[in-house]
């Protein structure tokens, strides 16, 4: 899939609008051009003193017209030019989002650093000046130029083709030379400017050790000297800029010129009326005017491509997804009613034949209500083993199965089965209600009140000015991040699977509070299966089963009591995470 | 406009270059105009056009002139803006670092990053535009009103009154356009980020089952901040319609003045023309000011928070009284036998708010492992911010070997201290570079003893380009355990004698922990060391523990004596054992 067909497509789409875009944009030109020519028409008309005033009244009349009318067509192609590319945005924001969606388990893997979702996102608010600023205005800039040469033509085809000639400098050579000069220029400016962007997001973040090794002076005179380096080459462009606009109205001055002898010898010769001298030589202004945004249109083209690659490059990362349901939406509440039976069995996992395996030879069996632990270093493959679990992944060998059906074949009936709180579980810029509701959107109000309870946030709820109605934005400060988790939690309540996966969802808590928070996610899910990512051993007796990862394969496992009985290890762990162990001793 | 405008250095001649030039534009612009129409009625009377080659040389030559002008102007002031963001940027760095990590975490790493990348490239437009825009706009019109007012009276009463009312619509209409805005503020926000919350919940939505469904909702709302976005662009477009509006009835209104006066006879072709000529130019100087009020707008907006910063009051540098003088010429220093006493420290973020430390006191003498201890918010950052010189207490007094300062924000004590925070920062470079932060000299030898001290032997070797692999953002990703191990090395490579560790295990996986806590314990011997945690199990470690609670110090001990005492450490161990149970 390349670049351009996150532009080309939406030409087709909107040509008629487009059409009167250009139509409306060659209008405001064409007014602005004839007030000009028919106010110089109308002052010489009326200097060879007509006896009857109605000589000069349609001038009159024309004039005024094109007075008035300029301002209001531009108005209206602006307008009904927002409204086409507001359109556009739209429909790319539709299409970006179905192309990530179903990658949607795996951008955050794929893209580790930064904020790349928020950077798309911007990128497509950046791809309407494509359009507003670089392909309207040279289209009309085209249109114009046909239609000047043309008219001018109907008078002397010579002089028609001498005027081409300057206008032509200034829509095409000078926009040419421009992109030429500019376009390394600008991208190396870019570049830089993202280094620096890079150098000091590096700096502000490891401050206190700039500051503690004693060597801000050193950071700051490199900066300034990377920060000079680019302000030279923005400053080239710059120059440029300058150049170009000098050079562009030495055009503009010759055109004039050009003009008047033309037309002065046109009157000489009798080919034209002196009336016309006057107004021939005041329309060049406007009109060639109308020229000179073309260079700074063609300009910025390189600037679009980068947010044209990014797009064009999560568009091929579309895979091949598994996650079509074999089975109806029936089907799948059907299973989940009647309770899960999870059984891994020998599964391993590989992303590509030459990397290692993430999972290996790894066997499971959790029937319904079962509760374990899963804990391991990052990198031991947990996070796969869920992604197995949940059906994002499908088994390099092995299976996974709920109650004898694969997982992966669950696809996307897989919420019915099977729900997760993890870590950071996002919380929309809605209200409260609408929040939790996300979990079954059929909820009446009182089940709402019900989960909310549960999770034992009814108290705080109820005691906002707003309510259940309060926005969680408005509020984002007021609740801490147990309280965050709690609203989640009773998303994941109201979505009444019969299995639950947390994944590490207590990170960054503070100890009471993740007690508390674990305590309640305990209760609450009394009868459910749960799987639990964790990085300590918080409730580790109240688990059925408690499982050690390492290189995608179980290096210990067991019960609470099995485990501090038979392992020195396990004791050492379990008494890191519990201080009152310290007590006794 | 603005009144910082005239503060800044050397724009004072840059402000007379621009004037004069100015001037000379002018002057220029009313001769180009002036002998075009002199070339025209003179062709339009049947003068030969041999005779006129003369003026319409001359008329190039002004024409041409007006845009030197333009062009030179253009240079002068970007050189200034240039110059002046540059030192600007400079002014702001400087005060950054020396505000230090305290207010970057306050004000928000991406926001300060922003300002100054991007604040200081809108203030360099901004002055690039507003100093020829406002000299043009004070200078241009009223020079051609004058020229035109000597030309023809009615002419000249036309474009007067025109300004003001043009001015005065666009006023009127930029604020019906902002009061429009403002009233459906809310709603406008919450569309124009609906696209970017569902791009980031859509692993939440995944998981709920809904992510298919929300397709719709996207191109729904996104149609529905369509229909916002076009009913306030209705408005806001209505102030350049006013512009445009205003401009070309004034100069059509003009023209037909003219146009009947020449036909009663009381003009002549060549002064109509003239004024004719001049109208546009009137108005583009006010044109172009609207056209660029926008980036002006943000310009301004971004010199002002920059300033903002910069004007920011500083934590002073502590003083080193009386007999530390000698001390200092020495080099502060801390052993075995150095003592610091902190007596009646406070911090108070706001007036208003509690205090986040209280009233702390403490003695603290030679090579000690120190435990800062407490529930969230009871104030054991804090404490190591001030202990680590980032942070001046509001009240309070230290003593160090014996002389009094007012705070440990002092370069000389900096360089004692090591800082490993939670999450420490890993420099977009090599991992011996990154080791080597603290002290740039160490050799190849001495960074791979840190390494090797630190356990991150094995991860040497496992990289393809060991020591030289680059790691931070961009290079290699490290795990949370080996980001402290680098930290760790840092600090041992540093051989400072003073380590400041806040929260250093808490994110960890308890395997890492359990290993991560060894290497640890061998490091801090024979350093003085200040760790602040949640994670009761170094406590035993410690040969001292400070409990806080809520900014105060409840009890001070050893792990044994509060145990015993069963006071506020005991009670912090029990609850955290009826947590779950």
């Amino acid at each position: 899939m390349n670049s351009e067909s996150w532009l080309r497509p939406y030409v087709r789409t909107y040509f008629g609008r487009f059409l009167l875009i250009i139509v409306l944009g060659s209008l405001t030109l064409l007014t602005a051009s004839m007030l000009m020519f028919t106010s110089g028409f109308l002052i010489s008309k009326a200097a060879l003193r007509p006896e009857n005033i109605l000589m000069v009244y349609v001038p009159i009349v024309l004039v005024r017209t094109f007075g008035i009318s300029r301002a209001v067509i531009h108005y209206v192609e602006r307008l009904v030019s927002h409204d086409a590319v507001l359109r556009i945005v739209s429909k790319m924001r539709t299409r970006l989002y179905q192309i990530l969606e179903p990658q949607a388990l795996f951008i955050s893997s794929r893209f580790r650093t930064g904020d790349v979702l928020g950077v798309l996102s911007d990128d497509i608010e950046y791809l309407q000046d494509v359009y507003l600023r670089t392909v309207f205005p040279t289209v009309v800039a085209l249109v114009m130029y046909v239609f000047t040469i043309v008219a001018l033509g109907s008078f002397d085809i010579q002089f028609a083709l001498v005027m081409a000639l300057y206008i032509f400098v200034l829509v095409a050579v000078l926009p040419w030379v421009s992109l030429l000069i500019t376009k390394t220029k600008t991208k190396l400016a870019k570049q830089q400017r993202g280094q620096l962007y890079h150098k000091l997001t590096d700096a502000v973040l490891g401050m206190s050790d700039w500051v503690i090794s004693g060597r801000p002076a050193q950071f700051l005179s490199t900066y300034e000297a990377d920060e000079r380096e680019v302000a030279h080459i923005e400053g080239q462009i710059k120059s440029w800029g300058r150049w170009r606009q000098l050079i562009g109205q030495c055009v503009i001055g010759l055109s004039v010129v050009s003009m008047v002898i033309w037309a002065g010898q046109q009157f000489a010769d009798q080919h034209i009326s002196a009336t016309l001298i006057a107004a021939f030589v005041l329309v060049v202004f406007p009109i060639m005017d109308a020229f000179m945004p073309v260079s700074e249109a063609i300009e910025k083209i390189p600037r679009y491509q980068d947010s044209l690659s990014r797009l064009a490059e999560i568009s091929s990362g579309e895979r091949d997804s598994v996650e079509v349901s074999t089975l109806t939406t029936a089907e799948a509440q059907a299973l989940a009613s009647e309770g899960v039976d999870l059984k891994v069995e020998h599964a391993s996992f590989r992303y590509s034949e030459q990397s290692p395996w993430s999972v290996q030879d790894l066997t499971l069996d959790i029937p319904q209500g079962k509760k374990i632990a899963i804990i391991g270093r990052s990198g031991a493959g947990k996070s796969t083993l869920l992604k197995l679990i949940e059906g994002a992944l499908a088994p390099t060998s092995g299976t996974v199965q709920l109650s004898g059906k694969e997982a992966y074949q669950i696809g996307d009936q897989m919420p019915h089965v099977i729900s997760v709180l993890n870590q950071s579980p996002h919380l929309f810029d809605t209200t409260v209600e609408n929040n939790i509701r996300l979990g079954d959107r059929e909820a009446a109000d009182e089940d709402i009140r019900r989960v909310v309870q549960q999770v034992k946030l009814d108290q705080l709820i109820e005691s906002l000015p707003l309510g259940y109605k309060t926005h969680m934005h408005e509020t984002g400060q007021r609740f801490s991040g147990g309280e965050r988790q709690r609203i989640a939690l009773a998303r994941v309540l109201l979505q009444n699977t019969p299995v639950v996966i947390l994944d590490e969802p207590t990170v960054g808590l503070d100890p009471s509070t993740e007690n508390e928070l674990v305590r309640t996610m305990l209760d609450t899910m009394q009868g459910k299966t749960l799987i639990w990512v964790t990085h300590h051993l918080v409730a580790a007796e109240h688990m059925d089963e408690i499982i050690f990862m390492d290189n995608g394969a179980i290096a210990m496992r067991g019960t609470h009591a099995e485990l501090m009985e038979k392992s020195a290890r396990y004791r050492n762990l379990y008494l890191l995470d519990h201080p009152e162990a310290y007590v006794v001793e | 406009m603005d009144k910082n405008l005239l503060g800044y250095k050397g724009i004072k001649p840059v402000l007379a270059i621009v004037i004069l030039l100015t001037l000379v534009q002018s002057a220029s612009i009313i001769m180009f105009a002036t002998w075009l129409a002199e070339v025209i009625s003179a062709l339009f009377a049947g003068e030969s056009l041999h005779q006129q080659y003369s003026k319409i040389y001359m008329f190039l030559g002004a024409f041409l002139v007006r845009h030197i002008i333009n062009f030179i102007q253009q240079k002068v002031t970007y050189a200034f803006a240039e110059a002046t963001g540059a030192s600007l940027r400079k002014q702001l760095m400087n005060k950054l670092f020396e505000l230090g990590p305290r207010f970057a975490k306050t004000a928000g790493t991406g926001n300060l990053v922003t300002l100054v990348l991007e604040g200081v490239t809108k203030f360099r437009n901004y002055l690039e535009l507003i100093i020829p825009r406002m000299v043009g706009m004070s200078i241009l019109p009223w020079v051609i009103l004058v020229y035109v007012f000597m030309q023809d009276i009615t002419s000249g009463i036309i474009l007067l009154v025109s300004m003001p009312i043009l001015i005065v619509f666009m006023i009127l209409i930029g604020l019906a356009a902002r009061k429009h805005t403002e009233r459906q503020l809310d709603t406008y926000r919450t569309l124009s980020n609906h696209f970017v919350d569902s791009l980031r919940g859509l692993e939440t939505l995944k998981f709920l089952g809904q992510s298919r469904a929300h397709g719709h909702s996207i191109s729904r709302v996104s149609d529905r901040y369509r229909s916002a976005t076009m009913r306030t662009l209705r408005v806001a477009f209505l102030s350049s319609f006013a512009l445009d509006f205003f401009t070309m009835l004034s100069v059509a209104t003009v023209a037909v003045g003219l146009g009947l006066r020449l036909v009663d006879g009381n003009m002549a072709l060549v002064t109509g023309l003239t004024v004719l000529i001049l109208a546009p130019e009137y108005f583009l100087p006010v044109r172009m000011v609207g056209a660029d009020f926008h980036a002006t707008l943000d310009g301004k907006e971004a010199g002002a928070a920059m300033k903002s910063i910069i004007d920011e009051p500083m934590q002073q540098e502590a003083e080193l009284k009386g007999s530390a003088k000698q001390r200092e010429a020495a080099g502060v220093q801390w052993t075995a036998e150095s003592k610091l006493v902190l007596s009646g420290v406070c911090v108070q973020h706001q007036v208003d708010a509690n205090p986040s430390l209280n009233n702390v006191s403490a003695h603290i003498q030679g090579m000690q492992k120190i435990g800062i201890i407490g529930a969230s918010g009871a104030g054991k950052s804090t404490l190591i911010d001030v202990l680590g010189g980032f942070l001046q207490p509001t009240a309070g007094q230290f003593e160090l070997d014996g002389s009094a300062v007012n705070s440990l924000i002092h370069e000389a004590w900096r360089q004692l201290t090591t800082y490993i925070p939670q999450q420490p920062y890993l420099f977009s470079s090599s991992l011996a570079d990154n080791i080597r932060f603290y002290s740039p000299e160490a050799s190849a030898v001495e960074v791979e003893q840190a390494a090797t001290a630190a356990g991150l032997s094995e991860l040497v070797r496992s990289l393809p380009q060991g020591m030289d692999e680059m790691i931070g953002g961009g290079g290699r990703p490290l795990s949370g355990g080996q980001e402290q191990r680098v930290a760790l090395a840092r600090a041992f490579l540093s051989e400072r004698p003073i380590m400041l560790l806040d929260e250093p295990t808490a994110h960890l996986d308890i395997e890492t922990e359990y290993e991560l806590k060894q290497t640890m314990l061998s490091l801090f011997n024979d350093k003085l060391v200040f760790l602040a945690t949640h994670r009761l199990h170094w406590m035993p470690d410690m040969d001292k523990i400070i409990v806080l609670d809520h900014g105060q110090v409840a009890e001070v001990g050893t792990h044994q004596e509060l145990i015993a005492r069963k006071g506020a450490y005991y009670s912090l161990i029990t609850s955290q054992m009826e947590g779950v149970q």
